[in-house]
Formats: C-alpha cells, sequence, structure tokens
C-alpha cells in the first residue's frame, strides 16, 4: 500500500469536521464569529478534499477492487474480529464522496447564515452528520459503513428534536423508529452476511475475494439479500415503507434536511450497489422482480401521492421518495447500465433534493408558510429566487441539462433488457413529475398575488434571494449543470467500477438485443418483438 | 473551416448568448436583445455561409461524434447529420428565427424584462438547432426536451397573470405526456435496431424493409402529436397564445410545431403504411376541424392559432400521403406567411395598444399600410392563390391526394382531398374575415383609432417575410432544380441547396414536390385545381359579404350562436381534459394520499406501534404488586406446564 500523503487524505476530510465539532464544544467563550469561522473551515475543507482526490482519481494507482487511496488504519479491532478502519474510494463512491462534501458545504453554509437558535449547538451536529457522511462513503470496511452511518443518524435524530418544525415529535419518534429498524435489519444482513463467508476481514475487498472463491450458497444468499434490501430500502423510503420520510422531512430543520435527504439516504442505495449485489448476485437476482414492482409502486403510487399535496415541503419529501423508484429500478436490472445509471441518479438526486429543500425554506421565509394554496405572485418579488427554483425543479423533473436526466434516461434503457415491460410504467413517471412540479412552480411564483401573500408583502419588504441562500444554491446548481452538460465526468468513473463487478453481468433476456449495425441478423427476431 | 467546426459554432453561438444574458445580463434590457439578436444574426451568417459551401453531400460525424455519456454498451452521443433535409430546416430556422428576434426588439420596447425574454428567445434557437442538426434519437430527445423548456418559459413570461401561468403549465405537460410515449419508443427502436443513429437505422430499414414495425412507428409519433400539437395534443397550442406574439411567431412558424413535421421526415423509413395512414386521417381531419374552429374566434391570435393547427394538419397529410419532401415544403412556406400573420398581428396589437379582439380593431389599412400589406400577402398565400409560397405547396397536397386516389381507389385518399378541400375553403373563410374585419372598414376601438404604423424594427421583418418571401418562396418549382443563377447556388429567391428537398425529396426516392406533383399530372383531372381556385374566391367573398368590411361584432355569432358557440369551444376538448385533470386524476391522487396516509402510515405503522404498546400495557397489568395475584400466576403457569408436558395441549 502506498502511504503518501494524499491517501490520508480520506481520513482527513473524516476528521476535520468531527475536529471542528470538538472545538465548537467551547463556542460560548470562543464568540460568534470564531464559531461561525471553524464551522465553515469544517464544512469547506471535506468538500475540497474530497474535489481534489476527485481529480486525481483518475491517474492514482488502484489496489484491489478497483480501490484507490487506500489506507489501513487497525484500531485495534484487526486481530480479534477483522474490523480496521480501512479507507479507500472506487469508482462508485467517489462520486457519493464528492456529492457528500458538496453538499456538506451548501448546507454548512446556509446553516452559517440561518438564524438557527443555539447556533454553535446546531453547527456542531451538522458537522458530526458531516463527518460521518465521509465516512460512510470512504469506508471500505463494511462495519465502519454502518457506524459512519448510525454516527450520522444519531446526530440528525437529535436536530430533529431540539430545532424541528411543525409535529417534531410524532415524526421524529416515527423517522427514529423506522430507521433504527431499516438499520438493524441491515445489520443483520451484514451479520449473516459476515458469518456465512469464511471471511477473517470486514473489508469489502477481502469479502469480494472470498464470495468469488468461495461462493455462498444460493438460498442463503436470498436470505441475506432479503435482509439487507428491506433493511436499506426502509433507510431509503422503499414502497411501502416511506411513509417516514415526507413527515420527517417536513420536520426537520433545513440543514439536516438537504444533508439526510440528499446524501445519508444514499446509505442503503450505496449498500445494495457496493456491498449487497457484488457479493450476493443470485440472492439479488431472485429479488429482483419483487423490487421492480415495489419500485414502481415508489414512482407511480407515490408520484400520485405527491400529486395530492398541498404543502411544499411535503411535496418536496413525497417526490424525493418518488425518484428513489428510478434508482431501485436501476440496481434491480443488475446490468452495468442499470447499475450505473442508478448511481448517476443518487449522485444527480443528492444535489437536486438538497436543493429543493433550502430553497422551499426560503420560500417560507418570505411567504409565511408552506401551503402552496396560499402563495402565488412571489415571482416578481423576487426573480432570482425563482430562477432558482424553476432550474431546480426542471432538474429534478428531469430536463436535459441537468444531471438527473441521465441518470433517468439510463434506468430507462436499462429496463429493456429484462423488464421491457417495465419500461411505459416507468417513463410515465415523466408526466407526473412534470405535472406536480409544474405545479408547484405556478402555485408559488406565478400568477396574481393571494390575499395571504398581499398581507405578507405588505408587512414587511419581501426581499430577493439573499447571499446566505445565493451561494449554497449556487454550488448546488452549478455541480447539476456541470454534470448534466458533461455527464462523463461522472459517468467515465462509475462505469469502469460498475463494469468491474461480475454481479451486474446480467444476460439479457430479450433475444434481439444483439447490437444489428450489419442489418443481417435472423429476421425472424422482427417478429418476435412485432408481436 | 471543418464542417463540424462550422456546425458546432451555429449550435453553441445561441447556447453562449443565452449564458451571458442569464449571468450578466438579467436586468440588462437593450444590451441583453442586442446580445441575442447579433446571436441570431451570427446564426444566420454561419448557416447561410455553411449552405452556399457545402457540396451536397450528406455530412456526418461518424466516429468523431462526441461520446457524452457511457455505460456499458450504452452510449449518446452528440453527432451531426447534414443532408438535405437538415439545410432546408437549418435555413428556416436561421432565416425566419432572425426576423422574428428583429421584431422582437421593437415589440417589447416596453417590457422591463427584456433579459430574461430575449435570453428565452437564444435558448429557443439553441434547442431548435440541436433538432435541426441531431444525428441520433438520444440527441434529438434531448434537444426536444429543451424545446419544450425554452417555449415553457417564454410562454409564462407575462408570469404574474393567471392565464399566463396555466398557459405555460399545459404547454409542459401536454408536451411531456407526447414526450412519454416518445421516450418509450425511443428505448424500443433503440434496442431493437441495436442503434440510435437515425442513419444507421435508415439503411437497416432499406436493407430489410420488414424492420420497419408499427409499434415504434407509432410510439415515436407521440413525440410529434405532443409538439407538432396533433390530435389529441392540440389543447396546448391555442393557449400558448398567453405569450408574447413574437413567441407565438417562433413557436408557430420556425421552431416548436415544425420540429415535429421535422423530426417524422428524419425517421420517415421507419414508418409502416398502417403508421403513415393514422398520420394522414389525423392531419385530414385537423385541416377541417381546426378550420372551423378558427371561425369562432374573436382574438385574433387564437383565430390564427387554430389557422396553425389546420396548417400543421396539412403538413401531417403530405407526410401521410407519403411525400415527406411536400410536408416540408409546406412547412417552410407555412414558417414564411404564420411568421407574417403572427408578426403582422403583434404588430396590430402593439399599434393598438395591447387589444386582441379583431372585431374592436377595424380600418387599420390607411393607418398602417406597411403592415396591412404584409397581412393581405400571407392571407393570400396561406389561401393557395396562384403564384403565392402558400399555392405551392398546400395546393400540391390537396391535388396530390386526388391523384393517388385516382391511380389507386383507396377510400382514405379520397377522404383525405375532401378534406383537405375543405380545409382550403375554410382557410379563405377565416382568413378572409381577419383581413376584412381588421384592416378595412372604419375602426371600432379606441385602441384602434389612435393606431400608428410600427417601428422600423418591426416593418422591416414584415417586408422580407410578408412582402417577398410569402409572396415569392415557393417560385422555384416553376423550373425544378433547373432555373438557378449565382453558379446554380441559387434557386429563384432561396437557396438551390435549401430547395431541393422540398423539390425531390429523398435521395432517390421521388417523393418531394415534383413526385406529388406528376402523380396530379396523372390524374388528368384539371377540375381539382378548379375546385380550389373556388373555394378561395367564394370563400373571400362569403366573407366580403356576410362578415363585412371592419364589422364591429361577429355576424355568426349574433345570427347562430350555438353553433358559433361549438366553434368557440373547438369541441369541448379542453373541458373534457379540465374535468378529467379536476375530476379524476386529482380525486385519484387525493384518494391515494389519503390511503398512504391512513393504511401505510396510520395502520400499518401507528398499528405496530399501538399492537407493541397494547402488549405492553398488558403485561404492565399484570404487574399488581399482589402477593396473591402472583401465586395464582404461578400456578396457572403451573398447569399450563404440566398439561404441555403430558401432552394435553
Amino acid at each position: 500500500m502506498d502511504n503518501t500523503f494524499i491517501n490520508y487524505l480520506p481520513l482527513l476530510a473524516i476528521v476535520i469536521p468531527l475536529a471542528a465539532s470538538i472545538v465548537l464544544c467551547w463556542g460560548k467563550s470562543l464568540g460568534e464569529t470564531a464559531v461561525k469561522a471553524i464551522a465553515l473551515v469544517g464544512f469547506i475543507l471535506p468538500a475540497v478534499i474530497a474535489l481534489v482526490l476527485a481529480f486525481q482519481f483518475g491517474d492514482a494507482p488502484r489496489g484491489d477492487e478497483g480501490y484507490a487511496f487506500l489506507t489501513d488504519t487497525d484500531l485495534g479491532l484487526q486481530s480479534s474480529v477483522g474490523i480496521s478502519l480501512l479507507l479507500g474510494l472506487n469508482g462508485i463512491s467517489m462520486p457519493l464522496f464528492v456529492l457528500a462534501g458538496v453538499v456538506g458545504l451548501a448546507a454548512g453554509l446556509h446553516a452559517i447564515q440561518s438564524k438557527a437558535e443555539r447556533l454553535p449547538l446546531y453547527l456542531q451536529l451538522l458537522l458530526v452528520m458531516q463527518g460521518g457522511l465521509m465516512g460512510v462513503f470512504a469506508s471500505v470496511d463494511i462495519f465502519f459503513f454502518y457506524f459512519f452511518h448510525e454516527f450520522a443518524l444519531i446526530a440528525t435524530f437529535i436536530m430533529i428534536g431540539i430545532w424541528g418544525g411543525q409535529g417534531r415529535r410524532s415524526a421524529a419518534m416515527e423517522l427514529t423508529i423506522y430507521l433504527t429498524l431499516g438499520a438493524m435489519l441491515a445489520l443483520l444482513g451484514l451479520i449473516y452476511l459476515y458469518i456465512s463467508t469464511d471471511s477473517v476481514s470486514f473489508s469489502l475487498i477481502e469479502l469480494r475475494k472470498v464470495v468469488a472463491s468461495q461462493p455462498i450458497s444460493e438460498l442463503v444468499q436470498k436470505n441475506i439479500f432479503g435482509l439487507l434490501l428491506f433493511g436499506f430500502g426502509i433507510l431509503v423510503s422503499l414502497f411501502p415503507f416511506h411513509s417516514w420520510a415526507p413527515r420527517g422531512y417536513a420536520a426537520m430543520p433545513t440543514g439536516a434536511a438537504m444533508l439526510h435527504s440528499g446524501v445519508l439516504k444514499k446509505f442503503g442505495l450505496y449498500g445494495l450497489v457496493q456491498v449487497a449485489a457484488p457479493l450476493l448476485q443470485a440472492g439479488a437476482l431472485g429479488w429482483s422482480e419483487l423490487l421492480v414492482w415495489l419500485a414502481l409502486g415508489n414512482i407511480l403510487i407515490i408520484g400520485f401521492v405527491t400529486i395530492a399535496q398541498r404543502d411544499l415541503k411535503q411535496m418536496i419529501g413525497y417526490s424525493s421518495v418518488m425518484h428513489m423508484g428510478y434508482i431501485f429500478l436501476g440496481i434491480a436490472t443488475m446490468t452495468v447500465v442499470g447499475a450505473g445509471g442508478a448511481v448517476l441518479l443518487m449522485v444527480a438526486h443528492g444535489f437536486s433534493v438538497a436543493l429543493m429543500f433550502m430553497l422551499a425554506t426560503a420560500i417560507f421565509n418570505r411567504t409565511r408558510t408552506y401551503d402552496m394554496t396560499e402563495m402565488g405572485g412571489l415571482g416578481p418579488h423576487a426573480p432570482l429566487l425563482s430562477g432558482f427554483f424553476v432550474a431546480a425543479s426542471l432538474a429534478s423533473v428531469g430536463l436535459p441539462g441537468f444531471a438527473n436526466f441521465w441518470g433517468e434516461l439510463t434506468v430507462f434503457v436499462s429496463l429493456w433488457h429484462n423488464y421491457p415491460w417495465a419500461v411505459a410504467p416507468a417513463v410515465l413517471g415523466v408526466v407526473i413529475s412534470a405535472i406536480y412540479g409544474m405545479r408547484a412552480i405556478a402555485r408559488v411564483f406565478y400568477g396574481p398575488e393571494t390575499e395571504l401573500f398581499k398581507k405578507t408583502a405588505a408587512a414587511g419588504n419581501i426581499r430577493d434571494i439573499t447571499m446566505g441562500e445565493r451561494i449554497p444554491a449556487s454550488i448546488l446548481i452549478i455541480a447539476l449543470a456541470v454534470i448534466g452538460l458533461w455527464p462523463q465526468s461522472v459517468s467515465r468513473d462509475i462505469n469502469d467500477a460498475v463494469e468491474g463487478i461480475e454481479a451486474f453481468s446480467r444476460p439479457s433476456m430479450m433475444n434481439h438485443a444483439e447490437p444489428l449495425a450489419d442489418a443481417e441478423a435472423p429476421a425472424a427476431n422482427t417478429e418476435d418483438t412485432a408481436s | 473551416m471543418d464542417p463540424s467546426q462550422i456546425l458546432t459554432a451555429i449550435l453553441l453561438t445561441p447556447l453562449v448568448s443565452a449564458a451571458i444574458i442569464c449571468l450578466f445580463l438579467r436586468r440588462g434590457g437593450y444590451v441583453a436583445a442586442a446580445v441575442s439578436v447579433i446571436a441570431a444574426f451570427v446564426i444566420l451568417v454561419l448557416s447561410f455561409y455553411w449552405l452556399f459551401n457545402w457540396d451536397g453531400m450528406e455530412y456526418t460525424c461518424g466516429d468523431s461524434a462526441l461520446t457524452i455519456l457511457q455505460f456499458g454498451g450504452f452510449e449518446v452521443n452528440i453527432g451531426y447529420l447534414f443532408n438535405y433535409e437538415a439545410a432546408t430546416m437549418l435555413a428556416v430556422v436561421a432565416f425566419v428565427g432572425f426576423w422574428i428576434h428583429v421584431f422582437s426588439v421593437g415589440y417589447m420596447d416596453d417590457d422591463k424584462d427584456k433579459g430574461r425574454f430575449f435570453g428565452g428567445l437564444s435558448i429557443f434557437m439553441f434547442s431548435m438547432l440541436g433538432i435541426v442538426l441531431a444525428d441520433n434519437l438520444f440527441m434529438i430527445f434531448i434537444f426536444w426536451e429543451l424545446v419544450g423548456f425554452s417555449s415553457y418559459m417564454l410562454i409564462a413570461h407575462y408570469w404574474d397573470k393567471d392565464f399566463a401561468a396555466d398557459a405555460s403549465k399545459k404547454a409542459f405537460i401536454v408536451n411531456r405526456i407526447g414526450d412519454f410515449g416518445f421516450l418509450v419508443g425511443i428505448v424500443w427502436a433503440y434496442h431493437f435496431y441495436g442503434t440510435a443513429d437515425i442513419s444507421a437505422i435508415t439503411e437497416i430499414i432499406h436493407n430489410d424493409p420488414t424492420k420497419a414495425i408499427d409499434g415504434i412507428g407509432l410510439l415515436l409519433m407521440c413525440g410529434f402529436v405532443g409538439k407538432s400539437a396533433q390530435f389529441p395534443l392540440q389543447v396546448w397550442l391555442t393557449d400558448a397564445m398567453a405569450g408574447p406574439t413574437p413567441v407565438s411567431a417562433l413557436i408557430h412558424a420556425a421552431t416548436m410545431v415544425a420540429a415535429g413535421i421535422y423530426f417524422m421526415v428524419r425517421i420517415f423509413a421507419l414508418l409502416t403504411d398502417f403508421t403513415l395512414d393514422w398520420i394522414l386521417w389525423s392531419g385530414a381531419i385537423m385541416t377541417t376541424f381546426a378550420g372551423f374552429c378558427a371561425l369562432g374566434q374573436t382574438d385574433i391570435k387564437k383565430s390564427l392559432a387554430y389557422s396553425t393547427l389546420a396548417h400543421l394538419g396539412y403538413m401531417a397529410s403530405a407526410i401521410g400521403l407519403g411525400f415527406p419532401g411536400l410536408a416540408i415544403m409546406h412547412m417552410a412556406m407555412h414558417a414564411c406567411f404564420k411568421a407574417t400573420l403572427f408578426l403582422c398581428s403583434g404588430s396590430v396589437i402593439h399599434a393598438c395598444h395591447h387589444e386582441q379582439d379583431m372585431f374592436k380593431m377595424g380600418g387599420l389599412f390607411k393607418k398602417m399600410p406597411i403592415t396591412a400589406i404584409a397581412f393581405f400577402v400571407a392571407t393570400l398565400s396561406i389561401s393557395a392563390v396562384p403564384f403565392t409560397a402558400g399555392y405551392y405547396s398546400k395546393d400540391t397536397i390537396i391535388a396530390s391526394s386526388w391523384g393517388l386516389y385516382a391511380a389507386n381507389h383507396e377510400g382514405i385518399y379520397l377522404a383525405a382531398f375532401i378534406l383537405t378541400m375543405l380545409g382550403a375553403l375554410l382557410t379563405a373563410l377565416y382568413m378572409g374575415r381577419m383581413f376584412f374585419v381588421v384592416f378595412l372598414g372604419k375602426s371600432n376601438g379606441h385602441g384602434a383609432q389612435h393606431a400608428k404604423e410600427s417601428s422600423f424594427w418591426m416593418t422591416v421583418p414584415l417586408i422580407v417575410l410578408g412582402w417577398i418571401l410569402s409572396l415569392g418562396a415557393g417560385w422555384f418549382v416553376q423550373n425544378g432544380l433547373d432555373g438557378t443563377w449565382a453558379d446554380g447556388k441559387m434557386t429563384a429567391l432561396i437557396p438551390t441547396d435549401v430547395a431541393h428537398f422540398m423539390v425531390d425529396g429523398f435521395h432517390g426516392e421521388h417523393n418531394g414536390w415534383e413526385g406529388a406533383h406528376e402523380i396530379y399530372e396523372e390524374a388528368h383531372a384539371p377540375w381539382v385545381e378548379y375546385i380550389s381556385y373556388a373555394c378561395i374566391i367564394g370563400g373571400f367573398a362569403f366573407c366580403w359579404f356576410f362578415y363585412g368590411r371592419g364589422a364591429p361584432e361577429d355576424r355568426l355569432q349574433k345570427s347562430a350562436p350555438g353553433i358559433y358557440h361549438v366553434l368557440e369551444r373547438h369541441g369541448w376538448f379542453d373541458d373534457l381534459y379540465d374535468w378529467y385533470v379536476a375530476h379524476v386524476q386529482q380525486r385519484f391522487a387525493n384518494i391515494l394520499g389519503v390511503l398512504d396516509l391512513l393504511l401505510i402510515s396510520g395502520l400499518a405503522v401507528r398499528g405496530t406501534a399501538s399492537v407493541a404498546g397494547l402488549v405492553g400495557l398488558v403485561c404492565r397489568s399484570l404487574h399488581v404488586g399482589s402477593l396473591h395475584a402472583y401465586v395464582y400466576w404461578f400456578l396457572l403457569g403451573v398447569l399450563i406446564f404440566w398439561a404441555f408436558a403430558f401432552g394435553i395441549l
């Protein structure tokens, strides 16, 4: 293993926010400016590190299984239970690591200038989340992968409890129970997995090697994958285990909502793509049909539920649940194209949903309500804010030019080979999301002013987007647009990693799928498809 | 310059312009306008430079196409396919688009959101040029969506108005419904042919015609139905009038609706006879249906919008008849005269202080002669008066449907002939009505009384598009491709390369104007022409006497309010869809929302929680703290244990 400085950067990205968080314990004696400055450092450095690593990733020397920047720190558990803080990044975790860094920066910037009560504590918890998130995606060791997730999750629970919005108690309770249940199922699955192999290490690299040489029996694989699927599925609001998400997000303070919906929620999906599916190919194939059905439930049923929402924040929460369906669909295909599209969409969704939650708060600060039927006419008062919101909505609706489009398109294409019947219902989602997306824009920003809005506008002058909102929003929009205009910037690494995973080489069930470039393929195929 | 560099420059110029305006010139006013107009001018110059230097050989990027996304075997490329149909389309978009930009400068002079408007125009040009140049289905889809977005943004220009908010939302969603089928079709086609490259697919089908299958053609057609506002998705186009008038001109003439026709021509090889028949039916019916609806509007822009629907019906009919060249020709001619009509209406509306009701205008001929003459020429052209631009394309569509009937004796061609001919009569009726009511007689409204001829920015485009091109854009067919000048670069008023596809159609297939005209000649039916003339003259004459000159009110509305009402509501399509959205879709969504709360949040989640709570409650009630009770429980336990042990339980 190459122990140059750059290999320690992932570790630094975890330690810095945590260290900043600890320093903030002395928040009162430091004074407000120092608190903000320290928090700022704690948010900026991980993002910078993530970007530096992303730029270096292409040329970095690769270890096993395509991992770069590997460092192993033994915390004393190595010899006894085979756990060590093994950090590294491959093509799947690299973009998500950047996502965590960038969304964390945006959420941090937003939090620093927000007028939250007990700001030092708020920032402290947010920094803990940030450190946990960087850890989730940098961990190669499954134990720490799980550990960092719990770490970040606990901070989330506390944040809802203290700074939550309306209905925070019941929402926090439901969310806590739900997520703990999901996390426990996932933990059970992971332990089961560990026991079923002869591995002496929790390292994903080791596990992959062991599984490749001594495959787990198909039945056991199915059992384990079932546990992981529902455990991770609950964490990602897989239909019908989604009800925590919209209400939970509505109750979360903005920074936590941004980080949780944007990044932390991707833990489950990431676990499926990086851990469960590669190690348990047969298990995943056994469950994939059901997963397709549930994912369509996410897209269609939750899609319609989203249309019915009147509360802006609930609507964003539901739409986020709906978009999880596409990612699950991509994973369910168990192909390079599907898994690649799923990872790309995870990244895209992370940026867009964080942006949406942030802008929803900005809108609330001006209209004093989340009820869309009482809004209207904000546009001319805040043209720039509406520009941002329109762009964010269109990104999440899948407009080309933003990252989400590429993920959705890839997933649709990937479905054809094994689930051709699912293409049309999945694509119907683009109409559904257009309906609620356009309706929300029209209700909030367009049209004449409502009575309530007139009153609010008369009471205090309504300002366009402030610098404190504008900088984080710009960061997220730029990220979406960069990937949207040049998706290869992300997809190349994802593709390399996904192609290297045996499990994603599922053969096509469609017999005409061989490229027909030379038009000489047997004509019989045509009739099959036409009928 | 290398062809791909020129094409890239053409494509990126408007994007750069939009980016500059969006980033720096949001409140730029005339500076933003200047950037956008200059960008349009650069596109125009580059396009015609390229057209005049093009060798007429099909240009494709081939392997040098830019791969923008790749997962496994799935690739999305950005590449160009430039051939004769692309040449025609490029010329139309660049030329008409530029003049609409110029006109906008004058029209938007009193608007405070010039930056947003001109940025939108640039992004619209970018999206449209992407469709024109694209060489594969995925790239077309990308720009297709962007066209939808651009129109959305421009229709919502007056965003503080209810109607603009509704209309923009409707346009985007209805287009998305079309795109739903379109995208499924693209995914199917990509997997079926193993490629999304248009020329490769065409090649495959040429080698094996059985590979053109109905399903793919019909699904891809959905995209066309949405963008070109064909039945049953025609409802967005008339509402899209909520945008500023130059936007209507752009949508109706050079960009959005034309994109649908152009796309169908691009994938013409894919369309089976069944699909073509379908397109012919829907197109032919639309010519008549929309024609009637145009008579039921008093808003000048709405009436023109219905006339666009009718003329899209003609273009679709031409495709359905099997003459893609003729369809593109009608699209190009239509671009000239419809842009003129919309710009004229814009000029009139601007002069009458944003009055859009025709019956409150009147007598504008003397006050606005340049506009009036342009409108007059375009009226003649759209009604297919001989030797005007519209005559060559529209009359040939009608005549060739009779020609095909004479040759094959298939009922569908006869039906198409009757419907398109009726459509021609209706065109004369609604255009005659509009011209006489708006420009002749005396002024009926306050705005019209004080109207003055519009500024130089607005009249120059009218002269170019109206006086010259609406009149003479079609003259090139008189001598076929032989009557060229300027070293063969020009034919009549347009570049030879632009005329090529319209006259000849696809290479070696003879399915352009010439092919259509020959079919008609073979039928030896000169009376078809005579009926057309009779329709035009009869239509105008009827309007002259029935509606009168500069009438203050619609006589049809007064004398037959029932009929007028049917026309005005255009068959209650909008009402039907509104009812569906409000009473079916929204209720369904609400019910699902309630079920989601009740069943999943309520029953499943709360239910589980309360079961756990209940168990706790029961257990707690056992802990009463009384020794007697514990003893009884203990005995009960022993009893049960005993029962188990002896196999009683």
